[in-house]
């Protein structure tokens, strides 16, 4: 079953007097479950077609549908709503609340929701956030400030965060760029371990091959157009 | 409850920046709650030292009139205190005054004084008020050999004029309640500190021997004073008292006087153009004298909104141009809470909040820095002879805030500061959040 489908996507930045046409025409799916890499060298439109996913950008033309959803045309509030309750997010920087310890910042997403939760739910989401923290492996370090952390341990937080509304689709920039290749390996297996246990589809971006290799499907782009799209046979372990 | 947190460690990032600008909040507060605290106890202090000079919250005063003679005396009291009685009226005291315009004549020197008459047996608050830097009350009842009581007291300025020391004997030239001219013998007993411009209106002398000098016979007076329990309560206890007593006795009209004019002097303009006969009473409180002093608190209270709003119109363009920096400086943050899925409402909400506590801490340093200044200030013996005096309490500055006046100021300061945060956070809000990513 598909829970992404991208059906001739267009994207075009206004760049001063002139255009730039990130995304010059794009179709294709993408699975529930699946282990995604969009891959492609730098200006490629990997990170523009994140956002189009990820409902933090618009296309020029297309359709982008999200579990089943027409993303055009929704209100703010609506497309707001939508990213809350099935997408997660990582990004390439980290980009956590410096003010939020690592237990804070992971709980922020839950605290977005329009329902205030009662005190099982509370109860419930401890114990969630406490599973995530041991998962990444940051128990020791749940009261530390962004600040106070390495840059896998933060990209580590990013994932635990990007979990903790249990999203059906995991979007993730570039999540190795800035991590050394030890570290950013670690955080690909950590990826793709949670993938498998909790059937989250994970979809990142990446311009390294040997992390491409990792994903069940791929996805390659240049100059905004895809230039394949390949789909492994897929391996589970659940 | 994590947007109250947020927007408090929001708050703790750039300790100088937020110092800086609660500051500006505290000076600002500080300065309208100083003024707002003097101004509150101004109209106690004033009304305190008037009521105690005049001797009374609410005064009555007699004038007999036959054809174009006009006598300013009470006679009979008894309707004025049984009415009282009658109302139930909470009295602390009842004064019962004469006094004259003198022209005191020493060695030479001669200056006008108003010579009051009181009962100083009874008065015991006047011996209190009344502070000696010479001499002692106890003359003043010491009778000579005619069994009249000729001690005299005046204050420091009109002594040191005179050049007149304890113990000197002085003459007084004054008119008779009939218009006649007099003169007596006083000694001077005491010499009390000159409590500013009010303090040197008045000497004082005993009832009985300046009656005798006016021409009014032993149990007679002019002024009825009378001290109510409150002096917040004076027009409470006026206006029972002052209808009934229309009923009974003869009162010179209230509120006739013209646009600008004060009670009081109309009062008086009555009693010389009415073709009237016979005794009327004159009634008036101490709120009638003090008119002017409450013009004085409204405009001293209305300067303060003044400076208040002026003071926050400037820090309001510093707390705009700190929030436009602040959305700059945290776009990255909009963006990555807006794709996490915060509302635009809600990115506005942490703003604002962020806004109100420095609003709220800055207004409540404000106001602590306020009262350990109007504590100090208030230790500060400002002296009985301060040119101020009639503004002190018993040579102290004193200061009275009101709880609504302190929350009018709260909001003003929390409003104003949320107005001048509203323009960035709404910008904040309404970043596109792929825009505020990239950024």
């Amino acid at each position: 079953m598909a829970i992404v489908e991208v059906t001739d996507v267009k994207k075009t930045y206004p760049l001063g007097k002139t255009e730039v046409h990130a995304v010059k025409g794009v179709s294709f799916s993408i699975e529930k479950g699946d282990f995604i890499s969009i891959a492609g060298p730098s200006g490629s439109g990997k990170s523009t077609i994140l956002n189009l996913i990820g409902c933090i950008d618009v296309p020029t033309e297309g359709t982008v549908v999200i579990n089943g959803q027409q993303t055009s045309g929704l209100k703010d509030r609506e497309i707001t709503e939508l990213r809350h309750q099935v997408i997660g997010f990582i990004f390439q920087s980290f980009n956590l609340v410096p003010v939020l310890n690592v237990y804070e910042n992971i709980e922020f997403p839950l605290l977005l929701g329009r329902k205030r939760p009662t005190k099982s739910e509370h109860a419930q989401a401890r114990e969630y956030i406490d599973h995530l923290i041991e998962e990444v492996g940051l128990s020791n370090w749940r009261k530390h400030r962004p600040n106070e952390l390495s840059g896998g341990q933060r990209q580590r937080v990013a994932i635990a965060r990007a979990l903790a509304v249990r999203p059906q689709i995991v979007l993730a920039d570039e999540p190795t760029a800035n991590l050394d290749s030890k570290t950013g390996e670690d955080i690909i297996g950590l990826m793709k371990k949670i993938n498998s246990e909790l059937e989250t589809t994970f979809i990142f971006s990446t311009h390294d091959s040997s992390i491409v290799s990792i994903a069940d499907h791929v996805i390659r782009l240049k100059d905004g157009l895809v230039t394949e799209n390949f789909r492994k046979e897929r391996t589970t372990t659940r | 409850m994590q947007y109250i947190l947020i927007a408090l460690r929001n708050l703790s990032r750039q300790r100088r920046r937020t110092f800086m600008l609660g500051g500006a909040i505290a000076f600002g507060i500080m300065v309208v709650t100083l003024i707002n605290g003097f101004a509150g106890s101004f109209v106690d202090n004033v009304g305190e030292n008037f009521s105690q000079l005049l001797a009374g919250h609410i005064f009555v005063e007699g004038v007999e009139k036959t054809g174009t003679r006009e006598v300013r005396v009470i006679r009979d009291d008894d309707v004025l205190t049984h009415t009282l009685e009658e109302q139930q009226i909470p009295t602390r005291f009842i004064s019962r005054r004469s006094n004259f315009d003198a022209e005191i004549v020493f060695q030479g020197n001669t200056i006008r004084q108003n010579i009051v008459g009181a009962d100083w047996t009874r008065e015991e608050f006047l011996r209190e008020r009344l502070n000696l830097v010479e001499g002692s009350f106890d003359e003043l009842t010491t009778e000579n050999e005619l069994g009249q009581r000729q001690g005299l007291i005046l204050s420091k300025g009109i002594a040191d004029r005179l050049r007149a020391q304890v113990g000197d004997t002085l003459t007084l030239r004054m008119r008779t309640v009939n218009g006649q001219q007099n003169i007596g013998d006083f000694r001077l007993v005491a010499i009390s500190y000159d409590p500013g411009l009010f303090g040197s209106l008045s000497g004082y002398a005993d009832l009985a021997y300046v009656n005798q000098l006016i021409g009014l016979q032993p149990g007679e007076y002019q002024t009825l004073g009378i001290f109510v329990d409150s002096i917040s309560q004076i027009d409470t206890y006026f206006e029972p008292y002052y209808q009934t007593l229309e009923n009974r006795v003869q009162v010179f009209p209230r509120n006739q006087g013209e646009e600008g004019q004060n009670q009081v002097e109309a009062l008086f303009r009555a009693a010389e153009e009415d073709n009237w006969e016979g005794v009327r009473y004159r009634l008036y409180t101490l709120n009638d004298v003090l008119e002017q002093v409450q013009q004085i608190v409204d405009l001293l209270n209305n300067a303060s909104l003044i400076i208040l709003l002026v003071l926050f119109f400037i820090i309001m363009v510093g707390i705009t141009n700190t929030f436009r920096m602040i959305m700059i400086e945290r776009v990255k943050e909009i963006g990555t809470v807006r794709a996490l899925g915060m509302q635009r409402h809600d990115v506005m909400v942490l703003f604002l909040l962020e806004a109100f506590f420095l609003a709220l801490g800055g207004a409540l340093l404000g106001l602590a820095l306020a009262g350990i200044t109007m504590f100090i200030l208030g230790l500060i013996n400002l002296g009985l002879d301060s040119a101020i005096y009639i503004l002190l309490k018993n040579g102290y500055l004193t200061f009275l805030l009101s709880p609504w006046q302190v929350l009018l100021n709260f909001s003003v300061v929390i409003g104003l500061t949320l107005a001048a945060a509203y323009v960035p956070s709404r910008k904040a809000a309404y970043l596109s959040p792929v825009d505020a990513l990239r950024a």
